[in-house]
C-alpha cells in the first residue's frame, strides 16, 4: 500500500477514534497508537457526560468496537511513537510496542487470570483509589476486553521469584510471559495528533489541601468514585474513613491562574457533580464556590440552570490566592472571601476541586519525536491560531481533541472531523497524479 | 364570548331547520349534512343536501345515533376536503370524534362548518327502534324541560361530561334557557364568518347560559368518576376483564360501529392474528382448556390500546353489542386514565397534538410515576 | 426444499464449557417438539470465534447444505459481525442466521448448571423459532453524487466550499443576499486575537469567486429538495427573478448563520432611535466606515459596553459577546486611547485558551472592567450594582450593547422543507450533541457555523471543515453507499393515510403518495429504527427482519 493510503493516528479517546473510524470509512488504513492498554480515553472515565446526562459508556462503547472490529483499523495498544522520519506524505513512523503478555487473538476476557495472580497494586486508571493485580483490565468494561500484566509488578517479570499462575489458569494459552517489546515502522502519509490532556496537580496548590486531607478530590477521583464500575461500586464514601458525606464544596478555577487560561468545561462538570451528589445523596448539602460562570455552548446555561438553587448552593469566591482548606477536626472547613470581600466559612465533608485541563504529560515527548511545536501553554501548536486550523507547524501532521487546547466533547469530535477533512485533502495532493495535474497548470 | 338569541319558531328543531334553510338560500354554506328520519320513520340517517324543501324531514336534534357523526363526516371528506361549505350538526361528541379523525387524516375540515348544540343524551338504538314514536315523545319531552332523563338515554350519555360546547365552529345553547330560546355561538373564526355571511349579529351576553352549562357539568364530572370507579373496580385483574368479557360472540360490532376505529382491516380480522391449529392445542394443553371464538380479552384489550386514547365515550360501541355487554362503560373509564395520562382530551382541541404522536423530555419519568403509584396501590390493597 | 438447520454451541473455554451441560443440550434439540419437517443439525465447537472455529463453521455451513444457522455462544456485542462473517463467506444469507447469547444470560449468571442449562436450551429454542421465519435480505449498492450544494455565502459557507471543491467534486454555493461574506465580511478584525481583519473574508470570497470549481448563486434560495445522502435533487430559485436551477448533489450543508437579537427588545434595555445606544453590529459598521462617532458627528468620550444582553430570555450564552466586546473596546482605545471605556459583565467567559491572554491585554489597554449582579439602562445613563456593592449610577456617551445570537430569520423555513429538527432554542439541532456534532436527523444534511449555535467565525470555520471531513468520507467521488436492508416497509391494503409514521419518523424516510392515499417508506434513507412500526394504528407497517411473526415466534417459544 502506497504511503498516502495509510494515516497514523495518535491517541485513542474520542477524538483519536472518531477520526480513526471516519479515515476507515474513507479507505485508508489506520494505524491507531496508545499508550494504555485499553482505548476510549477519559471520556470512559466518566459514568455519565453533560449536558444530556447520557451514559458515557453507551456513548463510546459502540465507537470503541467499531475501531476494535474494523479490518482497516490496526490498533496498537501500549504503544508510543518514538520517531518520525520522511517528509510529507511519505513519513516513516516508528512505534514502540511494549509487550502485553497476552495474545489478544487468543484471549476471550473470561478473566480468570486475575485471581490467581498473588499480586495487589494501587489501580492507577482508578485514580489509585482500587487496587488491581499484576494482571489486569483497568475496570469492568474495557476494550479491548484482554489483559495486560504490568511487567514492573509481575513476580516473574521483574525478576522477583518464579510465578505462572496466570499463564497456568489460562484455558486458551493466551498469556505469553516470553513476550518481547518491538518496534515497528510504519509508512504513513500523514498523522493525526490526538492525546488528550492532564489535569492540573492540585497538590501544587498547598492551601487547597489535596494529598493532605483524605476528603479532597480531583475531579476523576470523583468521576471514579461515582461510577457504578469504579472501586466503590459508585458508593460515594470518603477514603481511609469510609463516611457517606453529607456536605460537600465544589471549588472552581483550581489552576486557571497558574495556567493562565480558563478550560471552559470546569463550570459544566461541577455542576454534573452536584447533579450526580443529589442524585446518589438527596440529603447533602453541596455548595460551588465558583468566579466566573463559563457555559458557552447553547444548550449548557438550561442545564446550570436546572442545578442552580436546587441541587447546590452558589457561593461567589473572589480570590482563589484567598481559599483555604484546613481539617477541623471531624471533616474540613473551606474559608473564603465572598463577592463583598468578605471572609466566609464553610464545614464540609468532601471538597472537589475542579481543576484546569492541562496538557499530557507526553505531549513534550511526543512533540519532539514528531518534530512538532507546542504554544506558550504546552499545548501542540497549530497554524494560524487566530483563524482556524488543525495543521500541526509541520506539514502533513494535525492535531485534534484537547491535545489542541481545552475543549468539551462536542468540540474534539468537531476538531478531529475537520482534521480528517484535512488530512483527506492533504493526502490527495500528494498523490502524483496530482503533483503533475499541478505541473501542468504551472506550465500551462 | 357573545352570541345572538333565536326565537322557536315551530320548537327547537324548526330552529334549527330555519337556520339551515336561511344559510342555504343566502349561498353562506353550499350544502348541509344533517340526521333524517327515514321514510319508515323508525330510524335516522346522514343526508348530504342542497335542497331547502328536504329539511323538513330533518331532525337536526335526532334522538337516537345509528351511526356517528365523524363516520357520515369520513365518508364525505375522507378522499380530501372538496370545494363545498357544507354544515354539519352533529353531537359533541361527534364533534370530538371528528377532530379525532381530522388528526388521523381521516376526515377534512377545512370546508366543513360543525353546528354542534347542547346535547340531552342519545335514546338507545335497541330501544328507539323497538318503540320510535314512544322514544320520540320521551326524547321531545326531555327536549323541553331541556333536562336529561338517565333512564331514557345510554349509560354514557348520563355521565358525558363534554354535553356543551366543543371545540366546533357554531355552537347551539340550551340548557339553562327560557321557553323555547336558543342561542347561537360562533366558536371559530369560520363559525363567526358564516353567521356574519347570514347576517346575524352576536350581540347577546351568553353568561347565564355559560354559568348552567357548568353547574350541571360539575354535577356530572361528580357523577362520572363516581360510575366510571364502579366499572373500574370490576374489571381489575385479568379475571374482572374475562368476566367482563364473557359473553362476548366475537362479532367486532364495536369496532366498526367504532368511529375512532379507523383501520382498513382490523389486525384482529386479519390473517395475522389467526392461529394455526398446532399452536391453539399447546395453549389449550397448557391452560387445560381454550374457548372458542378465540381471543376475547385480547381483541377488546387489543382495541383499547390502539383507540383509547382517541375514545370519545359515545357509546356507539355498547349501542352495536348484540349481547349487552358494557363496551363504552369499560372503554370509557380505560380512556380517562390513558387520556389523564397524556394530558390528554380527546376531541378538545384541533391544535392538540395526538400523544403517541409526541416525544416530551419528562414522558419517562412520568411513566416511572405511574408505575410506582400502581405498585403502592397494589401493597396497599394486600 | 425442507429446511435444515445448523445449531453450534460454542463452548467458550470454560466459559460455557464448564457453566452449561453441552451434551444435554445437543441431545435435547433434535427432540423438539414442534419441529417434525425442519431438520435440526446441533453440533458444539471449542471456540468458534478463533480462526480455526470459524474456518470449521465455514466448512460445516457448505458441507451440509444448511438453509438457518443458530450459533449458540457470546454476546452479539462481541462476536455477532465475526459470525455474520462466516456467513457471507460459506454463502448462507447472514439474514437467516442468529446468535443466541448463552454465555452472559445462562453460564456466567446462572451458577446452578442444571438452571443454565435450561435457560440456554429455551433461548437456543427461541433462537430456532425465529431464524426460521427469517427471509433473506440483501444489499444494495446505490451510486452517488459527490456535489454539494451549500446554503449561505457566510464565512462557514464559503470556507465548506473551498475544503470540498475539488475537480472531481463540484460545489454550489447559494446565497439569499447579492454578496458573499456575510456579517463577518464587516469585522474590522477577527477572535480570538485582532492580528488579522476582515482581509481574511476579502481572501476567501476571492478564492471562492477564482474556485473553477465552485458556482455560486447570488440572490438565490432553496426552493425545494428530495432524496437522500448520494442522491439529492434540489430546485435553487432567484429572489429577484423566476430563474430556477435543478442540482443533484450528494449532500447539503446548511450555512445561514445567526441574526443578533434587538438589544432594545429585552426588559431592562428598551431605548429609542435618538438614543446614543447601538448593537455591536452597529458599532463594527461605523469602525469599517468613517469611525465611531455620535450622531452629532462627533467622537464619544465616553462608552458604555453591557454584556448579556438577553442571555437570560434566550435561555443560554452566546459564547463570544465577551470576546467580541473586548475586541469592540480595543476599537474605541484605538481611535482615541483618550476614550473612557467601560464594560459591564457579569460573568466573563472566555472558554478558549487563548481568550485569557486578550482579557489581559484588554486590561492592560486601560479597559475598567465592572462586574455586575444587576444593570439597567435610561439612555445613556447606565444604573447597576457591582457584585458586593450597592446601587450606582455612571452616564456616558454612548452606549453599547452585545444582544444575544438568535437563528436567522429563515432558519424555521428552511428546516420545514428539509423536514429536519431545530432544537427547543430554535437553532438547527445536530445528530448527536457530542458524538455527530455537524449531522442532522438526515443523513447526508449539514450544518455549520451559527446556524447551529452560537459561535464565532473560527469556530464556525471549523464546524465548516468538520463538515468537509464528514463528506469527503461519506461521498467519494466515483463510490456507491450500502443503505440499511433492515429497513421499513408498508402494506398498502393496510394503510389508512393517516400519516403518524411520518410524524414519528426521525429521518424523514417516509412520505405520503397523495395519488394513492398511503403512505411510502423510502428505502434508501430509512434506517430500520422501528418508531413507524411501532406506532402505526392500523399495523401496516413492517420493520424487516423485526416483523411481527419474527417476534412473535421468538417470544412464544421462549416462553412456552
Amino acid at each position: 500500500m502506497s504511503h498516502h493510503e495509510s494515516v497514523v493516528v495518535v491517541g485513542a479517546g474520542l477524538a483519536g477514534m472518531k477520526a480513526s473510524l471516519m479515515l476507515a470509512h474513507a479507505g485508508k488504513k489506520v494505524h491507531l497508537v496508545e499508550t494504555l492498554p485499553i482505548i476510549g480515553g477519559a471520556t470512559i472515565k466518566n459514568e455519565e457526560s453533560f449536558p444530556n446526562l447520557e451514559c458515557s459508556t453507551c456513548l463510546v462503547a459502540p465507537i470503541q468496537q467499531e475501531v476494535l472490529q474494523s479490518p482497516d483499523i490496526e490498533t496498537m495498544t501500549l504503544s508510543a511513537v518514538e520517531k518520525i522520519e520522511g517528509d510529507k506524505g511519505n513519513f516513516t513512523v516508528t512505534v514502540r510496542k511494549a509487550a502485553r503478555y497476552v495474545k489478544i487473538a487468543d484471549c476471550i476476557g473470561c478473566g480468570m487470570c486475575y485471581e490467581p495472580c498473588p499480586v495487589s497494586v494501587a489501580n492507577e486508571w482508578e485514580e489509585n483509589l482500587g487496587e488491581r493485580k499484576a494482571i489486569y483490565v483497568p475496570c469492568a468494561g474495557s476494550l479491548p476486553n484482554v489483559p495486560a500484566v504490568d511487567k514492573e509488578h509481575c513476580l516473574k517479570l521483574s525478576g522477583k521469584q518464579e510465578c505462572n499462575a496466570c499463564v497456568e489458569a489460562c484455558m486458551f494459552g493466551a498469556v505469553d510471559l516470553d513476550d518481547k517489546d518491538e518496534t515497528v515502522n510504519i509508512e504513513a502519509g500523514a498523522v493525526i495528533v490526538a492525546t488528550g490532556s492532564g489535569m492540573f496537580d492540585a497538590s501544587s496548590l498547598p492551601n487547597l489541601g489535596y494529598g493532605k486531607f483524605p476528603g479532597v478530590y480531583t475531579p476523576f477521583e470523583f468521576e471514579r468514585l461515582f461510577a457504578s464500575n469504579g472501586p466503590t461500586l459508585g458508593e460515594i464514601t470518603i477514603r481511609d474513613t469510609g463516611k457517606v458525606p453529607a456536605k460537600i464544596a465544589i471549588i472552581h478555577c483550581v489552576g486557571r491562574k497558574e495556567q493562565g487560561y480558563c478550560s471552559g468545561v470546569c463550570c459544566m462538570y461541577s455542576f454534573k457533580f452536584a447533579h450526580f451528589l443529589k442524585k446518589k445523596l438527596p440529603e447533602a448539602s453541596v455548595y460551588n464556590l465558583h468566579s466566573d460562570i463559563c457555559v458557552p455552548d447553547k444548550s449548557y446555561q438550561k442545564f446550570f440552570d436546572g442545578v442552580k438553587g436546587t441541587h447546590t448552593e452558589m457561593l461567589y469566591n473572589s480570590s482563589m490566592e484567598d481559599l483555604k482548606v484546613s481539617s477541623n477536626g471531624a471533616g474540613l472547613k473551606v474559608v473564603y472571601l465572598d463577592e463583598a470581600g468578605a471572609e466566609r466559612e464553610i464545614d464540609v465533608d468532601m471538597v472537589i476541586l475542579s481543576v484546569a485541563m492541562v496538557p499530557d504529560e507526553g505531549a513534550l515527548g511526543l512533540a519532539e519525536a514528531l518534530g512538532i511545536e507546542r504554544d506558550a501553554r504546552g499545548f501542540f501548536k497549530v497554524l494560524d491560531e487566530g483563524i482556524v486550523s488543525v495543521e500541526s507547524s509541520r506539514e502533513g501532521i494535525f492535531i485534534a481533541g484537547t491535545a489542541e487546547g481545552p475543549k468539551d466533547s462536542q468540540s474534539s469530535v468537531i476538531q478531529a472531523e475537520a482534521a480528517v477533512g484535512q488530512v483527506l485533502a492533504f493526502l490527495e495532493s500528494c498523490r502524483p497524479e496530482a503533483a503533475e495535474a499541478l505541473a501542468e497548470d504551472l506550465k500551462a | 364570548m357573545q352570541g345572538a338569541s333565536l326565537k322557536a319558531v315551530d320548537g327547537i328543531k324548526g330552529v334549527i331547520r330555519d337556520f339551515l334553510r336561511k344559510a342555504l338560500e343566502s349561498e353562506a354554506a353550499d350544502a348541509v349534512l344533517v340526521p333524517v328520519r327515514t321514510p319508515a320513520k323508525d330510524s335516522y340517517a346522514w343526508i348530504l343536501t342542497n335542497d331547502p324543501a328536504l329539511l323538513d324531514e330533518a331532525g337536526p336534534l335526532a334522538p337516537t345515533m345509528p351511526v356517528q357523526g365523524a363516520k357520515a363526516l369520513k365518508s364525505l371528506t375522507r378522499k380530501g376536503q372538496g370545494t363545498a361549505r357544507v354544515i354539519a350538526v352533529m353531537r359533541p361528541c361527534e364533534v370530538r370524534a371528528a377532530v379525532e379523525l381530522s388528526k388521523l387524516n381521516q376526515v377534512h375540515l377545512d370546508n366543513i362548518i360543525l353546528l354542534s348544540y347542547d346535547c340531552i343524551g342519545a335514546v338507545p338504538l335497541q330501544d328507539y327502534v323497538g318503540e320510535p314514536a314512544g322514544s320520540e315523545e320521551r326524547f321531545d319531552s326531555m327536549l323541553e324541560a331541556r333536562k336529561t332523563e338517565e333512564s331514557a338515554v345510554k349509560p354514557v350519555c348520563g355521565i358525558c361530561v363534554d354535553f356543551s360546547l366543543v371545540d366546533s365552529d357554531i355552537h347551539l345553547g340550551l340548557i339553562g334557557l327560557a321557553g323555547e330560546s336558543a342561542l347561537l355561538i360562533p366558536n371559530s373564526e369560520k363559525g363567526g364568518a358564516l353567521l356574519e355571511a347570514m347576517g346575524i349579529a352576536c350581540e347577546e351576553d351568553i353568561s347565564g347560559w355559560m354559568q348552567a352549562v357548568s353547574g350541571l357539568k360539575a354535577e356530572r364530572e361528580d357523577k362520572r368518576s363516581k360510575a366510571l370507579a364502579e366499572t373500574g373496580a370490576s374489571l381489575q385483574g385479568f379475571d374482572g376483564l374475562h368476566a367482563a368479557f364473557a359473553d362476548c360472540v366475537g362479532c367486532h360490532n364495536c369496532q366498526s360501529a367504532c368511529p375512532i376505529c379507523y383501520c382498513r382491516q382490523c389486525y384482529f380480522d386479519s390473517e395475522v392474528a389467526r392461529r394455526d391449529p398446532a399452536a391453539l392445542l399447546d395453549t389449550a394443553i397448557a391452560r387445560g382448556g381454550i374457548a372458542f371464538p378465540g381471543d376475547r380479552v385480547m381483541f377488546h384489550t387489543g382495541r383499547m390500546a390502539h383507540m383509547s386514547l382517541s375514545c370519545v365515550s359515545c357509546g356507539q360501541c355498547s349501542d352495536a353489542c348484540p349481547v349487552s355487554i358494557p363496551v363504552a362503560d369499560i372503554f370509557s373509564y380505560m380512556a380517562d386514565l390513558t387520556q389523564a395520562t397524556f394530558e390528554y382530551a380527546a376531541g378538545r382541541d384541533d391544535g392538540e397534538p395526538l400523544p403517541l404522536r409526541q416525544y416530551r423530555e419528562d414522558e419517562v419519568e412520568k411513566v416511572h410515576e405511574i408505575v410506582k403509584g400502581a405498585e403502592e396501590e397494589e401493597v396497599a390493597h394486600e | 426444499m425442507k429446511a435444515k438447520i445448523g445449531i453450534y454451541v460454542c463452548e467458550c473455554g470454560p466459559n460455557i464449557g464448564e457453566t452449561i451441560d453441552i451434551p444435554r443440550v445437543l441431545e435435547t434439540i433434535p427432540a423438539l417438539e414442534g419441529y417434525e419437517d425442519v431438520e435440526l443439525v446441533p453440533k458444539s465447537f471449542g471456540l468458534l470465534c478463533s480462526p480455526a472455529g470459524k474456518e470449521y463453521l465455514a466448512k460445516e455451513i457448505t458441507d451440509n447444505g444448511f438453509t438457518h444457522l443458530v450459533v449458540a455462544a457470546c454476546s452479539p456485542r462481541d462476536h455477532n459481525s465475526t459470525f455474520i462473517g462466516v456467513c457471507k463467506e460459506a454463502g448462507l444469507n447472514p439474514y437467516l442466521y442468529k446468535i443466541i447469547n448463552i454465555r452472559e444470560h445462562c453460564g456466567w449468571i446462572i451458577h446452578d448448571k442444571e438452571a443454565a442449562t435450561d435457560k440456554a436450551i429455551q433461548y437456543i429454542r427461541s433462537g430456532i423459532s425465529r431464524v426460521l421465519y427469517q427471509s433473506e435480505l440483501f444489499e444494495r449498492q446505490l451510486e452517488i453524487t459527490p456535489d454539494v450544494l451549500v446554503i449561505g455565502g457566510g464565512i462557514a459557507g464559503m470556507e465548506a466550499a473551498l475544503s470540498l471543491a475539488s475537480h472531481d467534486r463540484k460545489v454550489y454555493l447559494a446565497e439569499k443576499t447579492g454578496e458573499l461574506g456575510g456579517k463577518a465580511a464587516r469585522f474590522a478584525s477577527l477572535l480570538p486575537r485582532q492580528g488579522r481583519g476582515a482581509d481574511v473574508i476579502r481572501e476567501k470570497i476571492k478564492a471562492v469567486e477564482e474556485n473553477e470549481h465552485i458556482r455560486v448563486h447570488l440572490n438565490t434560495e432553496l426552493e425545494s429538495s428530495i432524496g437522500f445522502l448520494g442522491n439529492f435533487e434540489v430546485v435553487l430559485a432567484g429572489n429577484g427573478d423566476d430563474e430556477k436551477t435543478d442540482l443533484k448533489v450528494g449532500a447539503i450543508i446548511i450555512a445561514t448563520g445567526y441574526r443578533m437579537s434587538d438589544p432594545g427588545s429585552f426588559t431592562g434595555y428598551e431605548y429609542a432611535d435618538t438614543d446614543e445606544v447601538y448593537s455591536s453590529l452597529e458599532i463594527e459598521r461605523m469602525n469599517g466606515g468613517e469611525g465611531i462617532a455620535l450622531r452629532s458627528g462627533a467622537k464619544p468620550a465616553s462608552v458604555a459596553l453591557i454584556h448579556c444582553v438577553g442571555r437570560q430570555e434566550k435561555g443560554y450564552c452566546s459564547r463570544i459577546c465577551c470576546n467580541y466586546m473586548m475586541k469592540i473596546a480595543g476599537y474605541f482605545k484605538k481611535q482615541s486611547g483618550a476614550t473612557k471605556v467601560t464594560e459591564f459583565f457579569f460573568d466573563m467567559c472566555l472558554p478558549h485558551k487563548a481568550d485569557q491572554e486578550f482579557f489581559d491585554h484588554s486590561v492592560g489597554l486601560g479597559i475598567d472592567f465592572k462586574r455586575v449582579k444587576e444593570i439597567g439602562l435610561s439612555g445613556t445613563s447606565v444604573e447597576f450594582a457591582e457584585t458586593g456593592g450597592g446601587k450606582q449610577k455612571m452616564d456616558f456617551d454612548m452606549v453599547v450593547l452585545a444582544s444575544a445570537m438568535e437563528p436567522s430569520e429563515d432558519t424555521e423555513a428552511l428546516a420545514g422543507l428539509l423536514e429536519i429538527d431545530l432544537d427547543e432554542r430554535g437553532f438547527f439541532k445536530e445528530a448527536h450533541q457530542t458524538t455527530d456534532p455537524v449531522a442532522t436527523s438526515i443523513d447526508g444534511i449539514f450544518v455549520v457555523g451559527a446556524s447551529q449555535g452560537p459561535r464565532g467565525v473560527s469556530d464556525s470555520m471549523l464546524l465548516a471543515q468538520a463538515t468537509a471531513g464528514r463528506i469527503r468520507c461519506q461521498l467519494k467521488p466515483g463510490g456507491k453507499i450500502v443503505p440499511e436492508v433492515k429497513v421499513s416497509e408498508i402494506m398498502e391494503a393496510y394503510c389508512t393515510g393517516c400519516r403518524t409514521c411520518l410524524e414519528v419518523c426521525g429521518y424523514g424516510a417516509i412520505y405520503f403518495d397523495d395519488q394513492k392515499g398511503i403512505s411510502i417508506v423510502n428505502e434508501a434513507v430509512c434506517r430500520g429504527c422501528g418508531n413507524c412500526f411501532g406506532s402505526c394504528p392500523s399495523g401496516a407497517l413492517r420493520t424487516k427482519h423485526f416483523t411481527n411473526k419474527q417476534l412473535y415466534r421468538e417470544v412464544t417459544e421462549a416462553l412456552k
